[in-house]
């Protein structure tokens, strides 16, 4: 009982931690089209700047967390016009860009703070009693703060006007034209908020793992599982998607090693998109 | 500039095949050998990655292949035994093995979602690579492997040489010949090829067997070479740098992998003493080469040779009339 109680919690954490993630990664993959490999990289710089303003400049975290958000969003307006804008429908070339920022923000962290993790302080200190399960506050911060931010993001593309003009776009980016939608304005919106998202995510983290260099990589395998899984297209699919593979990552290495559990999760994947490409919630895309 | 100049490409690659063959008498600092090995067995997964990708499917999992024939053929050879010059061959077959068994279920799939579930076999590889520590070492990397050739690095530059020169032959035949000529064609459109008669599965199987088979072969040789393999240079990650070398050297072209390779991984590794700021320069040269040159570097030399061609051909008629 108190093993299935523990579980389960793992489950939600591990669950929202991806969530959290993969937002903004699925955000850009499904309504821009653009895969976003440099989001675990801006991911891992967020991380650093939080720790950087909070430790040497001295303010607040949140203060500092919430001042990350606005720089990395505005680096995502650079981002779009720059480096999105010129390559746009063309998969290969985009994916270069996104490699050649990959290389750059790691080196200039590696050359500035240096390869060794760092460790950044707690966001909320303490541990939740409740009966025979102790959770960590940070924890439970992080689940409320990923649930909280997926429920944001899924209002905003079904409710708002930039939203709607989203999914307008990922539908028939001729027919959002012919609409009147301005798509740059749109994509925009979209990088901002996924770089931004991003933020969250790396402050968060970082503060819960250490801080390294190269911590994006795992992010940005767990963000395409993520979404590939969930569908391309579907924001709720993300949900899901985060719940099984948190819900594998929870469970299996109870009964197996690390690595073995990780093969049988990459195969259960494998088998699952080979029956069902477009994923739980998918349409296809040509 | 065709009808006269049908000799001069062939003599282009003869001369820069003699020149390799000459460089160990000048070239005398092992790690520079070393450099231009380890560029050889990359040109080789890297051209074979472009055969792949000119069947249409983008392989994510390619320089997991290349893990496959290394740590078969190491095992074979440090746990079993076997002679390199027999591991080398069943790591490479192995490779293609899987190549073919994946190639089947996966040929359902196209574009993007192709892509993906490479990727995650690919990821799949990496992992199992990990859970079977006991004979792979994990992720602490696979020692003390038994070298093919020795410890010195000169017969192995002729080995390479030779090996990539061969391979090379065969897959720029192969790239003109009908399976490759079918390769072009259900890229461009599976539904075109399909109709004119081409199984477009099989061909598609056809071309992961053949690149999964030299992914092998230069895996395997790469492990026997540097006698030490980590999971990190089959990663994803590694795979990825195999698609930037394709872009940025020109996918469209047979020199392009080659062109990749040698400004992206030889150019950085010589400017070592830069250090820790050596990805700048690679980045320098992918943002450069992105914005610059929409069909890589391979694109912008055909291009300026077609211009100057032109130019030459004004002229003449010019001075004609």
């Amino acid at each position: 009982m108190e093993l299935a109680v523990g579980i389960f919690a793992n489950v939600l954490i591990l669950s929202s931690m991806y969530i959290l993630v993969a937002l903004g990664f699925a955000l850009l993959f499904s309504i821009a089209g653009i895969l976003h490999v440099s989001h675990g990289a801006i991911y891992t710089v967020s991380g650093y700047i939080c720790w950087q303003l909070a430790q040497t400049v001295g303010i607040n975290q949140w203060l500092a967390l919430l001042l990350t958000v606005l720089i990395v969003g505005s680096f995502g307006l650079f981002l779009e016009r720059f480096c999105f804008r010129p390559f746009t429908g063309d998969f290969d070339r985009s994916l270069v860009v996104g490699i050649g920022i990959i290389l750059i923000l790691q080196t200039t962290i590696v050359v500035t703070v240096g390869q060794e993790s760092r460790s950044m302080s707690a966001f909320v200190a303490g541990i939740l009693h409740s009966g025979p399960i102790s959770v960590s506050l940070e924890r439970l911060v992080t689940f409320a703060i990923g649930a909280a931010m997926l429920g944001i993001l899924v209002w905003f593309i079904n409710n708002t006007k930039p939203g709607l003009q989203m999914r307008a776009m990922s539908q028939d980016l001729q027919g959002a034209i012919m609409q009147g939608i301005n798509i740059n304005r749109t994509s925009a919106i979209a990088v901002v908020i996924a770089c931004a998202s991003a933020a969250v995510a790396g402050c968060l983290m970082g503060a819960y793992i250490n801080l390294s260099p190269f911590m994006g990589d795992v992010v940005l395998g767990k963000a395409l599982i993520l979404v590939i899984l969930g569908g391309i297209g579907s924001m709720s699919g993300i949900f899901y998607a985060g719940l099984i593979l948190g819900a594998l990552d929870a469970t299996l290495p109870v009964f197996f090693s690390g690595s073995v559990a990780e093969v049988i999760a990459m195969g259960a994947i494998i088998i699952v998109l080979l029956f069902r490409p477009t994923g739980f919630l998918g349409r296809a895309i040509a | 500039m065709i009808s006269s100049g049908k000799m001069v490409k062939p003599s282009i690659w003869a001369g820069l095949l003699i020149i390799l063959l000459l460089l160990p008498l000048f070239v005398k600092s092992p790690y520079l050998i070393h450099i231009i090995n380890l560029t050889f067995i990359y040109i080789l997964v890297t051209v074979s990655f472009r055969a792949i990708l000119t069947s249409g499917q983008l392989p994510l999992a390619h320089a997991g292949f290349m893990g496959i024939g290394a740590y078969v053929s190491a095992i074979a050879a440090k746990w079993l035994g076997l002679t390199p010059w027999l591991s080398i061959p069943l790591g490479a077959l192995v490779a293609m093995g899987v190549g073919i068994l994946i190639g089947y279920p996966f040929a359902r799939l196209r574009a993007v979602y192709y892509a993906m579930i490479s990727l995650f076999f690919g990821m799949l590889i990496v992992s199992a690579v990990k859970a079977f520590a006991r004979w792979t070492g994990g992720a602490a990397g696979l020692t003390a492997i038994p070298p093919l050739l020795g410890f010195s690095k000169v017969p192995y530059y002729y080995f390479f040489l030779g090996l990539t020169t061969v391979a090379l032959l065969i897959l720029y035949r192969l790239e003109s010949s009908r399976p490759g000529l079918n390769w072009k064609a259900i890229a461009q459109s599976h539904m075109v090829a399909a109709s004119v008669g081409i199984n477009e599965a099989r061909y598609r199987i056809i071309a992961s067997a053949i690149g999964c088979l030299f992914a092998g072969i230069a895996g395997a040789t790469y492990a026997h070479y540097n006698t030490v393999i980590g999971t990190s240079s089959f990663s994803f990650m590694a795979t990825i740098m195999l698609l930037i070398y394709v872009v940025v050297g020109g996918v469209g072209n047979f020199a392009g992998p080659i062109v990749g390779v040698f400004l992206l991984m030889t150019v950085p590794e010589l400017l070592r003493g830069l250090r820790e700021y050596v990805p700048y320069i690679s980045a320098a040269i992918v943002l450069l080469v992105v914005y610059l040159m929409p069909k890589g570097v391979t694109g912008l030399v055909k291009s300026l040779i077609s211009w100057l061609a032109e130019l030459w051909k004004k002229r003449r008629a010019n001075n004609a009339s």
